[in-house]
């Protein structure tokens, strides 16, 4: 069939159009994203509190890295990530369940409510919560005037700033979880539980491995967005725990070293895309879509 | 089909509200241990509710449910020893073949090798290869496979009663055929009590030892294939059944009947009734289309109308006249293609023995 095919169509073929279309992504994702990044790495092996690319490389700053405790702020950035998906996952399981299989038409009604949420900017609802919990502030207030409890400023501690990301980074989780319990079929979880399974079993052996592909999705996008974060250590959690991102921004302001900086954040993109590869080959979301087949 | 056979389930005055709308209403009839029983109607009858609350999926309004003399009418379906196929099979997609057959063991905590030996053999009995099949995913399965992987999965939770909700209804009609009678075959295997669904009353006859007839949430006729054939209770039932001729008459008194055919009223013979009809009474005339014959010069018959032939159709050793008795008024005849000389003369007849008296 390809021998007979006339030359000047296969080179207009749909892959060639395929290509022309995608082309302003590919260079928006070129300049926006690669170059940068080249840049950022290449930085990193500057000398440091230099502002010069055109130097011969040096390791000098991932030395200071793994001698002094940046490490600290990586492993609070990568900890406090993973108990914020964890709660998350506890959390928005059952409220997915129930916006996809119960509420139905109510549904719509509490996304938009959440989704609203997310119109305010982030550190605007941060400052809120602070109002909240500072010493003598609307909770402590009313608990003195109400109770004649005395409590100190709620704020400044670990628990707080998980509070306020697993807060913030909610929608984030809760959307894509919906869809993936969506995906489970009413007739297949019937089945199931007709053939004998309990409510566990069926959550363990039909919800969980169907929804699978939302779960994921979900997980990852909160794991991205919080192990970056910095305002929620920052303004709830004040100089309590110093997140590897806030060190970044540091660097870059603050000390001016951005070849530390770079150097930093490389390690740091580094190890991120090392988890989020690391979950996404433990699952292969194809299979998981039911897309594959061997015909 | 043994008469007195013991009911397996009993289902008693069952009623099922959707706010102001009843789906089933006031249903009760009684399946027997190890019959196949065949619940059919026309779409939106209530037969998919009536199962769902026979497998415990959807609570009645009203009424009870008995299995050998217990009420399970609060029992969930993972506790009660029935197993539905869906109409859309619902199998596990993100299982093999052999692992949604296991399914059932699986959650009864059986042993793996166990599960394997069962799955084995009930693939094996549906005519699926388990050396190609077992590990196989099952959304590589053609449809008439993963009819037989429903069906060797609701097996392998060994229930009393199967329930069927329609699941061929997807088939093309040779496989349909070929898997009627491999349930079928299957049911009488292995002795289990199968409850069938279907809106086709071809695909009932074929398979099952009764029939139930369901309108708008009420059972109309409950019987074996053959009876409800050879007498339907009414109009509906009997067009139902098939091609039939449903003339709308009125009663004179004694054995005589106007048909009022649209356009003007005929003269009919009725066939003897156990009660005569009242003058007056409505009622529609149920007459076959085999039982109608076109008559020669000088032949008699109960009755007689002039009509004149619109098609032909031919079935085979069969031919199929579409006739007219007046316009807008047509009737079906199926004659052998031997008698065809005799259609020419228009004359079209039947003996009263052959036409049965039903309420509309
Ligand atoms: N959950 C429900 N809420 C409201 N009405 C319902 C519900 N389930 C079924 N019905 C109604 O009950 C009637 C019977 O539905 P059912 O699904 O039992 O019909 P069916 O005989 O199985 O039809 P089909 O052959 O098309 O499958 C329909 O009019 C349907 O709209
Ligand atoms: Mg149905």
């Amino acid at each position: 069939m390809s021998v007979r095919t006339p030359k000047k169509t296969r080179e207009f073929g749909p892959g060639f159009f395929g290509a022309l279309a995608s082309s302003p992504f590919g260079l928006l994702m070129l300049f926006g994203f690669v170059a940068p990044l080249l840049c950022v790495v290449w930085f990193g092996f500057m000398p440091p509190k230099t502002f010069e690319l055109l130097q011969v490389p040096t390791l000098q700053n991932y030395e200071v890295i793994f001698n002094q405790t940046y490490f600290k702020s990586i492993l609070w950035s990568l900890g406090l990530a993973a108990v914020t998906v964890a709660i998350l996952l506890v959390i928005c399981y059952p409220l997915a369940f129930a916006l996809a299989k119960i509420f139905k038409g109510g549904a719509s009604f509490v996304t938009y409510a959440i989704a609203t949420s997310l119109f305010v900017s982030e550190n605007i609802r941060l400052f809120g919560w602070v109002i909240g919990f500072m010493k003598n502030g609307v909770v402590g207030g009313t608990l003195a005037k109400l109770l004649g409890v005395q409590v100190d400023s709620l704020l400044y501690n670990v628990p707080v700033i998980i509070l306020g990301m697993v807060y913030v980074y909610l929608p984030f989780m809760l959307f894509p979880l919906t869809l993936g319990v969506k995906m489970v079929p009413d007739q297949v979880r019937e089945a199931a539980f007709d053939l004998g399974a309990n409510r566990w079993q069926v959550f363990k052996k039909i919800d969980l491995p169907l929804s699978m592909p939302g779960v994921l999705i979900g997980s990852l996008l909160v794991f991205v967005l919080s192990v970056g974060a910095i305002s929620e250590a920052k303004i709830l959690g004040g100089q309590k725990v110093v997140t590897i991102a806030s060190d970044i921004e540091s660097e870059f302001t603050y000390a001016q070293n951005w070849p530390l900086g770079s150097a930093l954040s490389t390690l740091f993109i580094a190890l991120t895309a090392i988890v989020v590869f690391f979950a996404l080959g433990r699952f292969d979301l194809e299979k998981l879509l039911g897309k594959k087949s061997n015909e | 089909m043994d008469e007195s056979a013991a009911p397996i389930l009993e289902v008693a005055s069952v009623t099922k509200r959707f706010g102001k709308f009843t789906a089933v209403n006031d249903v009760s009839f009684k399946i027997r241990d190890g019959e196949f029983f065949t619940l059919v109607g026309p779409s939106g009858s209530g037969k998919t509710t009536l199962l769902r609350i026979l497998v415990g999926m959807e609570k009645p309004t009203t009424g009870e449910l008995r299995l050998r003399g217990e009420i399970i009418n609060d029992l969930p379906p993972n506790r009660r020893p029935t197993c539905m196929v869906f109409q859309s099979l619902a199998l596990f997609p993100h299982m093999t073949v052999g692992k949604n057959v296991e399914f059932p063991l699986t959650i009864r905590g059986a042993s793996e090798s166990d599960r394997r030996t069962r799955a084995w053999e009930l693939l094996k009995l549906l005519h699926l290869d388990p050396n190609r099949y077992y590990d196989k995913n099952v959304s590589q399965c053609s449809g008439g496979e993963r009819q037989r992987v429903a069906l060797a999965r609701a097996l392998a939770y060994d229930p009393e009663i199967l329930f069927f909700d329609e699941p061929l209804s997807a088939l093309d009609a040779r496989l349909r055929k070929m898997l009627q009678k491999e349930l079928k075959d299957i049911q009488r295997s292995t002795k289990k009590t199968f409850c069938y669904v279907t809106h086709s009353l071809e695909e009932a006859m074929v398979m099952s030892d009764r029939v139930a007839i369901l309108r708008a949430g009420v059972i109309e006729q409950i019987g074996m294939p053959d009876e409800i054939y050879a007498s339907p209770k009414n109009a509906f039932v009997a067009e139902f059944m098939g091609e039939v001729n449903l003339l709308d008459i009125t009663a004179l008194g004694g054995a005589s009947a106007t048909w009022d055919t649209g356009r003007k009223t005929v003269p009919l013979a009725l066939p003897e009734l156990p009660v005569p009809l009242e003058a007056g009474a409505k009622r529609k005339l149920l007459i076959r289309p085999e039982s109608l014959r076109f008559l020669a010069a000088g032949e008699h018959a109960g009755n007689t109308v002039p009509v004149k032939i619109l098609n032909e159709f031919s079935l085979g050793s069969r031919i199929q006249y579409h006739v007219e008795v007046c316009p807008g008024c047509t009737l079906t005849v199926e004659r052998l293609r031997e008698e065809r000389t005799a259609a020419a003369a228009g004359v079209l007849g039947w003996e009263l023995a052959d036409s049965q008296v039903l309420e509309s």
